[in-house]
This record gives structure tokens, sequence and C-alpha cells, in this order.
């Protein structure tokens, strides 16, 4: 178990967002967070990085190898975010500053987490680039320069480039279209692959759900509706808003939800 | 739902001629009396400084009742494309035979009177809609700007409120949010406005561009259904551009696939698992 929440709500001066919620993130392995808009998961996702909006409190526990994260001093927490947990978001323009290259933004990235050699810092970020498949040459282009597949590419890129234990990927294909999605999603799939760290992934694209995730929680109104494996919630969702969810997205095959062949099919 | 609207627009133009025949299955080849309301023909546009078309060889038919899919990834054309259709882009080359006359030439004065029979859904129901207007008042305008002279065949003009209460009831939402502004609805009710707001002064084609894209996966399914019977229903044609295919495949009974601003593929729905696929088809429903 890498990322065990327990108990934890998200409140506003006026009412509970997130209500008594637990989750666990084994570890290397793909889970996802599945709920509409407004379910409350992005605050889930974000109060495990102590990232919420300074309106918002989180209470219970949020135990990252075993110690509470909701207790840790800020500092601890910039130091943690990068290197031990990362995030990649929905919006890829926010993620990127817009007057700095990208070659600017690895380099940051290593400062701030102690690399002192400016030579290293240049080579790994060609390196980062490259095992996203961009070109290194991209380190020079502004981020308006890039298309937007290509910026969730080079978000990925410097997320894994400390090498964390957890990803934490919110919403990540969402702005994207459906072959920049599969591009990124078959990237995501190959870097865990090679890293073994684990994924939170945040979504309601049930494609993604059905293709790479191992487990699976859906949520409902701040609160966890059903948990389990994969295929157990895809064909036999036992919770009736995540039959809703299921049939509401199309699909394109006559096969079962998760993919799996029907027993007596051809 | 289906049957009030159609009990309404029997009941309100008896003299319009309803003809249930060239809706029954419009993407039978053989049928000889199928009715083409859009033709395409070599549309093509590139940009000012741009190296190539944005669209190049576009040919295509609609006809009168169908939904033909597009499909393609971001950059492709289609919303070039869709924005050449309605002629708020300039066409460089190519007709658009709308209800048989050509608009891809009118302009101003000229092309005014073609402007109803043509109407979109943008992707992004916040930005379609003026923030600073009612529901109610986004509903109307179209009518006042577009529709005063038109027949309607299925909504009735007797009063503006009568009008609009007819447009919301259409797309399934309470008559007490025409009095509301954009930002008190939510993204899946906003675009149920503007989906009233192109079908109320009943268009002979409804662009659809990415109509879902911005909503989540509970609202999408919800407004695919509510444009499924508002065709049925009301007789609407749709060009439904999406690079979702399983939305489209859903929606549709003809489907065309463009790549890199050219048509590369063209079939009927139920074809789309066929072997003779262009490989690009075939990738995209891999991805899938």
């Amino acid at each position: 178990m890498i990322l065990s929440i327990e108990d934890l709500s998200i409140l506003s001066q006026e009412r509970t967002i997130v209500d008594s919620v637990s989750l666990a993130v084994r570890e290397g392995e793909f889970m996802a967070l599945v709920g509409q808009s407004g379910s409350g998961k992005s605050l889930l996702s974000q109060a495990i990085g102590q990232l919420l909006p300074p309106n918002l409190r989180a209470s219970g526990r949020v135990l990252f190898e075993g110690s509470n994260l909701l207790e840790r001093k800020p500092k601890e927490m910039r130091a943690l975010r990068g290197r031990d947990i990362s995030y990649i978001f929905q919006d890829y323009q926010g993620a990127f500053t817009p007057f700095r290259s990208i070659g600017g933004h690895f380099d940051e990235y290593q400062k701030v987490h102690g690399e002192k050699s400016a030579a290293i810092r240049k080579k790994r970020a060609a390196e980062a680039l490259e095992s996203v498949g961009l070109s290194p040459e991209l380190l020079r282009r502004y981020p308006f320069q890039l298309s937007g597949g290509q910026l969730q590419r080079a978000s990925i890129a410097t997320s894994l480039m400390l090498s964390p234990r957890l990803l934490i990927a919110d919403e990540a294909t969402t702005a994207l279209d459906s072959m920049s999605a599969h591009r990124v999603m078959e990237l995501l799939a190959r870097k865990q692959a090679e890293t073994g760290c684990a994924i939170l992934f945040i979504t309601h694209d049930w494609r993604h759900v059905r293709r790479y995730a191992n487990r699976l929680s859906v949520m409902k109104e701040g609160r966890i509706v059903e948990s389990g494996g994969k295929h157990r919630i895809l064909d036999h969702p036992q919770h009736e808003y995540t039959r809703q969810l299921i049939e509401a997205a199309p699909v394109l095959s006559n096969e079962l939800k998760s993919g799996l062949k029907e027993v007596g099919a051809e | 739902m289906r049957s009030t609207v159609n009990d309404r627009g029997d009941r309100s133009s008896p003299s319009v001629p309803f003809d249930p025949v060239s809706l029954l299955n419009p993407s039978t080849n053989s049928s000889s009396d199928r009715q083409v309301v859009l033709h395409v023909e070599q549309l093509a546009r590139t940009y000012a400084g741009a190296e190539h078309p944005a669209i190049n060889d576009i040919s295509f038919t609609l006809n009168r009742g169908e939904c033909l899919g597009l499909v393609g990834e971001s950059g492709c054309g289609k919303s070039t494309l869709a924005r050449c259709l309605l002629r708020i882009e300039d066409v460089d080359h190519g007709s658009i035979q709308l209800d048989g006359q050509d608009i891809a030439r009118l302009d101003g004065r000229r092309l005014r009177p073609h402007r109803r029979k043509i109407q979109i859904v943008f992707q992004n129901p916040s930005a379609a809609l003026n923030p600073k207007l009612t529901i109610g008042a986004s509903l109307i305008d179209p009518y006042e700007q577009l529709g005063r002279d038109a027949k309607l065949a299925h909504f009735t003009y007797t009063s503006k409120e009568a009008y609009i209460r007819q447009l919301l009831e259409a797309v399934e939402l309470p008559s007490e949010l025409a009095n509301r502004y954009p930002h008190e609805l939510s993204g899946g009710q906003r675009q149920r406005v503007t989906i009233a707001r192109a079908i109320g002064i009943e268009p002979d084609v409804v662009v659809l561009d990415e109509p879902t894209a911005s909503l989540d996966v509970i609202s999408q399914g919800a407004v695919l259904q509510l444009l499924t019977d508002l065709r049925t229903s009301l007789g609407l044609s749709y060009l439904f551009i999406s690079h979702d295919l399983a939305a489209v495949h859903r929606m549709s009974q003809r489907i065309i696939v463009m790549q890199s601003g050219k048509i590369v593929d063209r079939f009927d729905a139920d074809a789309l698992f066929a072997e003779e696929r262009h490989p690009y088809t075939k990738e995209l429903i891999s991805i899938f």
C-alpha cells in the first residue's frame, strides 16, 4: 500500500464537499477514480499533496508510505511534491508559464529539487523529452508553439523526471482529442511499466479505465459509492449510479464493458 | 418527448406536408426518392500564410432527415469545414448547394435569406451564449433576426413567451429557465439552450460541432439522446462532427472520415468494421 486515504473529508465554510472518503493505492498499480464533474474527485486529488485552495480544509488521514501527509509542513510538502508524488493536470496550458521556454521549465524543476550542475540538468531535460517521444529541439520553444498533445507529453516528462513513486493524473486526457489522448495514455502505461510508479488516474472516460486500470473507485457527490477490480465493476456494477455512468458512455464494440469476451462467445 | 412535439407540430400546422417515408431509412442507397438537402462539391479553403490547405477537395451529400457523421482528430479541418458551410469562413473553391441553391459565393443581403436554413451548435456552450442576455432573450433572437418570414412546421409563434416555452420544452428544460442567465445554468443545460436556439427556426441542416466535448459523461449521453429524438421528431438533418468515433457511430447513418484536410473514407455506419476500411479508420477504431 503506497497511499492510504482514511476518512478524508474536505470542508468549506458552508458545507462538506468530500465526505469521509477512504481509498487505497497499491504499489505499482493503475488505480482509477471515476465520477462526474463536481463529484469532488479533483479536490480529493489536490488534498493528497496539500494543494487545496486556502478556503478549503481537509480532515482525516492521507498516509503516504506510512506517514500522514495532512500533518506535514508546507516546506516538507514542497520537497515531496515532484520528488515522491507528482501531478499531471487537465489544463496543460496552465501547467506551463507562457513566457518561459520548455527547457526553462525543466531546468527550474530540477534546480528547486537540488540539482546544482547545469550540465546534468540540461542532459536530463533532453533525455526526459526524448523519453516521451519529443525532440530535444523543443526545449528552446515556448508553450504556445506546441500542440496540446505535445504539451501534455512535456508535462508528463517533467512529472516523471525525478522518478516519483506515485503519479496523480487529474483528467490528464480530457482536453485532448481521442487520438492524442490515446498516444498520451500509451505513453503513461509504458512509463509506468518502466518505472514501476503507482498511478492514481482521475477520469470520466471509461475507455481509459477499461484499457489501463487495475482497480477503480466510483465517486458521487463527495462519497465513494463503489470500489473494486475493473472487470467486476465494469461487467457487474453493484451500485445503480455506477451502472448509469457505464451506460451513458458510448462504446464501439459488442463485447462486455470491460473488454472481456462473453463466456460462450466465439 | 417525441410524441408531444410531433403532436404539437401536427396540430399547429396541418397544411405542411410531412413525408415520413424519407425519414424511414435515409441511409439506404437504393432508395431513389431520397431528398438531398446539402450537396457540397470540391470545397477548399487555405488560410492566409498557411503552407497547406485547411480543407481540400471536400465533397459529400446530406439527405433530409439523416445524421451524417464526420470524424477526425484535432487539426484535420473539421471545424474549418463547419465554418465554411455556415459561411462564417470564406470559401476559396467549390460549391455548397443548400436546399438547391449554391451559397458558396453569396454575400451580404443575398446570403441573408439562406442563413436560416443552416444553423450550428458549437462545442463550448458557455462561449456560445451572450452572458448579458437571459435564456429567453437568447432563444428569441434567431427568430427575430431570421425566422419572421419563415413558415415554421413544428413550432408556432403566437407570442414571445409561448414560443420560448415550446423551445425549452422541446429540449426538456423547465420553462422557468427563460428568465435566468447563462451562468445560472449547468454546462448540460446551457448546451440544451444552444440546441434549442439552433432548431427553433427549423433549419434544413444543423451542424453539430463537437456538441458534447465539453460535457461530462452523463450529460453527454443525455444530450446525444436528445439530439436523436429531435432529429426523428422534427425531421432534422445533422452533420455531426466529433473526434469520438463511438459517439459518431451511435448517432449516424453514414460516416465520413477526415485526415489532414481531406476525406479519406466514407461508408454506411453498419460497415464500420468492414475489411475494406481505410487504414486510418482502422487506427481510429483500434483506440476505442
